[in-house]
């Protein structure tokens, strides 16, 4: 079973928090697992809108976005 | 250690220095993504690219992989030498043998009026230092000729043609197609222009859309041509750059855009490789 990949994106305000989620994902082989906390507000809206547009299977458990790689 | 907790610490230390408030992206230790193939600093400077969905981390890189030779510092190459270097292009050589005249100044962007007298390369070189550190660009004051084309287009990824005459135009394309080159064809007149992208040997070249230069043809300096014209065709032209370097999305091959700013109208003109052609017709 491959490793769930953490990404911390609390720190980091709109586009970046998209952006390195973008990237993140870009290096992970499809089926592959993203978790990636994340401040409420405007990012845990948008990053999540971002990732199921770019076709990624997306979850919420709080403020953990779960992102399985298309 | 990793790039990325190379980049931590960086952008910790940046933080702390500033009084910013922190602003990293730490990763737990063990399950970090693989190590980024650019930089924190990188990611932010191309971040409104990178975030486009045509877009992204191998595209950056080959951009930033690429080595482009841009064909005159003028009208056309000021905005393609812009946008290249702020897009991340590795390495851009500049090339122009003429001095910034004040004539210049209401199109090409690259020059101001503290430049008059100055080579045009050494004038746009300095702006593209101070837009983008990371690119390297070196100037070239010549005039592109039959005798030195090819030791010119040495090493290059991609020729970018900004000049302003039908002799160099077809000099260049020539001088791609031998050496396969890929090339980005332009030129502006009045309000009007047109771009075309070449993979000479797979897509028609220039001499095959344009088999010989127009007997009355003016250059831009006996006639005129409007500011924001250069800059759309030029940026155009930028674009068709951007498309080959990282395949992104389909350049204008076989055939070119025609642009008329004056209705406005844009119009794809299709044209096909000529078996007979002078430059690509044995490739």
């Amino acid at each position: 079973m491959t490793a769930v990949r953490h990404l911390d994106i609390t720190g980091l305000t709109c586009p970046m928090t998209w952006v390195k989620t973008k990237l993140a994902l870009e290096a992970l082989a499809p089926g592959e697992t993203l978790e990636v906390d994340c401040r409420p507000g405007e990012a845990l809206e948008n990053v999540p809108r971002s990732a199921r547009e770019a076709g990624h299977a997306v979850s919420l458990r709080g403020t953990t976005i779960r992102i399985v790689r298309a | 250690m990793s790039s990325s907790r190379r980049g931590f610490f960086r952008d910790l230390a940046a933080a702390v220095g500033s009084g910013a408030r922190e602003a990293a992206d730490a990763v737990r230790e063990g399950t970090e993504p693989p190590p980024s193939p650019l930089t924190d600093a990188e990611i932010e400077r191309y971040s409104r690219q990178l975030v486009l969905p045509e877009w992204g981390m191998a595209a950056q890189v080959a951009l930033r992989e690429a080595q482009v030779l841009v064909v005159g510092a003028g009208g056309l190459g000021a905005p393609v030498a812009l946008y290249l270097a702020g897009a991340g292009v590795g390495r851009i050589g500049l090339l122009d043998d003429e001095a910034v005249e004040t004539s210049n100044l209401h199109r090409q962007p690259l020059h101001y009026t503290p430049d008059v007298g100055v080579p045009k390369v050494e004038s746009a070189a300095a702006k593209l230092r101070h837009l983008n550190p990371d690119v390297e660009v070196a100037p070239y004051q010549v005039r592109l000729e039959p005798h030195n084309a090819d030791a010119l287009l040495e090493g290059q990824d991609l020729v970018v043609d900004c000049s302003d005459s039908f002799t160099t135009r077809y000099t260049i394309n020539r001088a791609c197609c031998d050496a396969r080159v890929p090339l980005v064809e332009a030129g502006v007149l009045g309000m009007a222009g047109m771009v075309m992208s070449i993979r000479p040997g797979r897509t028609a070249c220039y001499r095959c859309a344009f088999p010989a230069a127009p007997q009355d043809a003016p250059r831009c300096a006996d006639a005129g041509v409007l500011g924001p014209a250069a800059g759309v065709i030029g940026s155009l032209q930028a674009l068709e750059a951007m498309k080959l370097i990282t395949g992104v999305a389909p350049a204008v091959t076989d055939g070119f855009l025609q642009v008329d700013l004056a209705g406005p109208e844009f119009v794809r003109v299709h044209s096909s490789r000529r078996p007979d052609c002078h430059d690509c017709g044995e490739l």
